[in-house]
């Protein structure tokens, strides 16, 4: 019994501060859902927010967006990341060095990362005047959407590949040598070792990885609405800034709790999957 | 001979590729310096090499600039000490003792983490708002100990469950009582883990923009979100030379942490991120 009351203890208190921080907020949102809270004449709708989600091309247009800018992130950052990975793998001074260069971008402020790379993508910036040396000239990521969803692109993969890097890096470090030993001893070719005795070692931690990214890759915000702000026109509207626009900017606060309800739903449902492939569907503890 | 011609292309060819990634990924911090020590008209003309001109530095030790930095440092500290201390008896009694629904508690402990700020923002501010603690130091590390409980209870149980159970079991029997065993034993056993934790306690509220800009705005305004506001008058004549300082002070913790932990990398980095 004594140690019953221990346990309480232990754990009441972050209990009670995430319950309150992380719980209130969803009954909050489911309240606000299903009504017009906060404007002139405040009703209750039932469902009619999440109906009319179907029919909002803006809503639809920018979970698309939000799903290839992931895609794409994903198919460089992770390839890049095991590759950088396997070059670097050997200790040595400017390994090392490399290798703090490279996560360094993880520990800065996404809204920062925004400003330089608005720095570097203005016409005098340093990648403004190179692609418009490659370019002859055309280069602007705040008319041209093509160039913008570029410039994004580039920006993500300098913030978070040194994530995707350290992690392959330790998943390298971790590999079993027996087998990829056992390979080479076989004649197999530097190709068919890493196919056959590596790459198996290696599809758990990059599954992992691959997750993370996704679902914030998916969260984006702070970084394309300071560089592009969503534009030129709506070419790089996300979700988040979608939903920020209409709840915190137009103040129809019903419609946005639906669209955040639907978001958290989707990415709780990616950190399930993310915590099962981690744990091997055993559940996180013990 | 035709071997070792192709070896040696390779590595010049590795060589070329690894100086461009350095190349690439110091870029940008050396040209957010430079705009910062360059005058107006030289950030106009691009300014890859500064003319060193001081006025953006004087000008963030003053005014908004300085009350950003003030704040973000006080915030940040506060979110890492009550962090910590909330999050560290929960993340061993997830670890030792076995519970109704233990696994359930914890993964929606881990959900907190995941789900999106934007989420979060709108219920918040409303909530904020209502009691009085919107634009307030309080409402603000409130708000981010959604995100930071989670991280370092994650961080800590990992750590713990490595230690054995004989200990404990060793230190009972010697006749520590409960607080004994926990700060005699434990406590030193994860000092690693408790620094590690600390650090991403401290990192995220260091980084936040989105909650800052909404939960705040004069008064416990932090840097991001200060730094959002001036970024944001687009069209207004932007003056990117005391964002880019401001924007530079942001930079130093991470490349300071960089240069203590860098025998350490690989393990401490990857720990933190779920």
């Amino acid at each position: 019994m004594a140690s019953r009351k221990l346990l309480l203890g232990l754990l009441l208190p972050a209990t009670l501060v995430t319950a309150f921080v992380g719980l209130t907020p969803m009954f909050a949102l489911l309240n606000y859902a299903v009504q017009t809270p906060f404007e002139i004449q405040t009703s209750f709708v039932g469902l009619n927010h999440f109906r009319h989600l179907f029919h909002d091309y803006r809503f639809t247009d920018a979970v698309l967006r939000s799903v290839i800018f992931a895609a794409i992130a994903l198919a460089i950052e992770i390839p890049l990341g095991l590759g950088l990975a396997y070059l670097l793998r050997k200790p040595g001074i400017i390994n090392s060095v490399i290798t703090a260069l490279i996560a360094l971008p993880t520990l800065f402020p996404p809204v920062t990362i925004g400003m330089m790379w608005l720095l570097m993508a203005r016409r005098n910036g340093p990648l403004g005047m190179m692609m418009n040396f490659i370019l002859g000239g055309s280069f602007d990521p705040f008319k041209n959407a093509t160039h913008a969803w570029g410039t994004i692109i580039l920006m993500d993969v300098w913030h978070w590949t040194g994530l995707t890097f350290l992690v392959s890096l330790a998943a390298i470090s971790g590999m079993d040598e027996s087998y990829i030993i056992s390979a080479r001893t076989e004649g197999a070719t530097r190709w068919q070792i890493f196919k056959y005795a590596e790459f198996p070692q290696l599809v758990f931690p990059l599954t992992f990885i691959s997750l993370l990214r996704l679902i914030d890759a998916l969260k984006i915000f702070d970084e394309v609405y300071i560089l592009t702000g969503g534009g030129p026109g709506l070419s790089t509207e996300f979700i988040t800034q979608y939903i920020r626009t209409v709840g915190l900017e137009q103040w129809v606060i019903g419609y946005a709790s639906a669209m955040s309800l639907v978001f958290l739903f989707i990415v709780i449902l990616l950190s399930w999957l993310m915590l099962m492939v981690l744990t091997g569907g055993r559940g996180l503890i013990e | 001979m035709a071997k070792t011609n192709r070896k040696v292309l390779l590595q010049a060819l590795k060589i070329i590729f690894l100086l461009l990634v350095c190349i690439v990924f110091i870029l940008p911090i050396y040209f957010t310096l430079s705009v910062s020590i360059s005058s107006k008209a030289r950030i106009n003309e691009g300014a890859i090499v500064p003319d060193f001109y001081p006025g953006h530095w004087l000008e963030i030790t003053k005014g908004y600039w300085k009350s950003g930095i003030i704040n973000s440092v006080v915030v940040s500290l506060a979110c890492m000490v009550i962090a910590l201390a909330l999050s560290i008896t929960a993340a061993y009694a997830f670890v030792r003792f076995r519970f109704m629904a233990d696994k359930h508690l914890f993964f929606w402990f881990l959900t907190n983490r995941m789900a999106p700020p934007v989420v979060f923002s709108i219920p918040y501010l409303m909530i904020w708002k209502g009691m009085g603690i919107w634009d307030t130091y309080q409402g603000l590390i409130l708000a981010y100990m959604v995100f930071e409980i989670p991280i370092t209870i994650w961080i800590l149980a990992s750590f713990i469950a490595s230690i054995p159970r004989e200990i404990d079991e060793a230190a009972l029997i010697d006749g520590y009582g409960f607080s004994g065993l926990f700060f005699k034993f434990i406590l030193p056993l994860i000092k690693p883990a408790i620094g590690v934790a600390m650090f991403f306690a401290w990192l995220f509220a260091w980084t936040d923009m989105f909650f800052a800009s909404v939960l705040t705005s004069v008064v416990a305004k932090t840097l991001p979100a200060q730094l959002l506001t001036a970024l944001g008058k687009v069209g207004w004549g932007v003056e990117y030379g005391p964002a880019a300082a401001a924007g530079f002070v942001t930079l130093i913790p991470g490349i300071a942490l960089l240069y203590w932990v860098r025998r350490y990398i690989v393990k401490g980095f990857t720990f933190g991120r779920l």
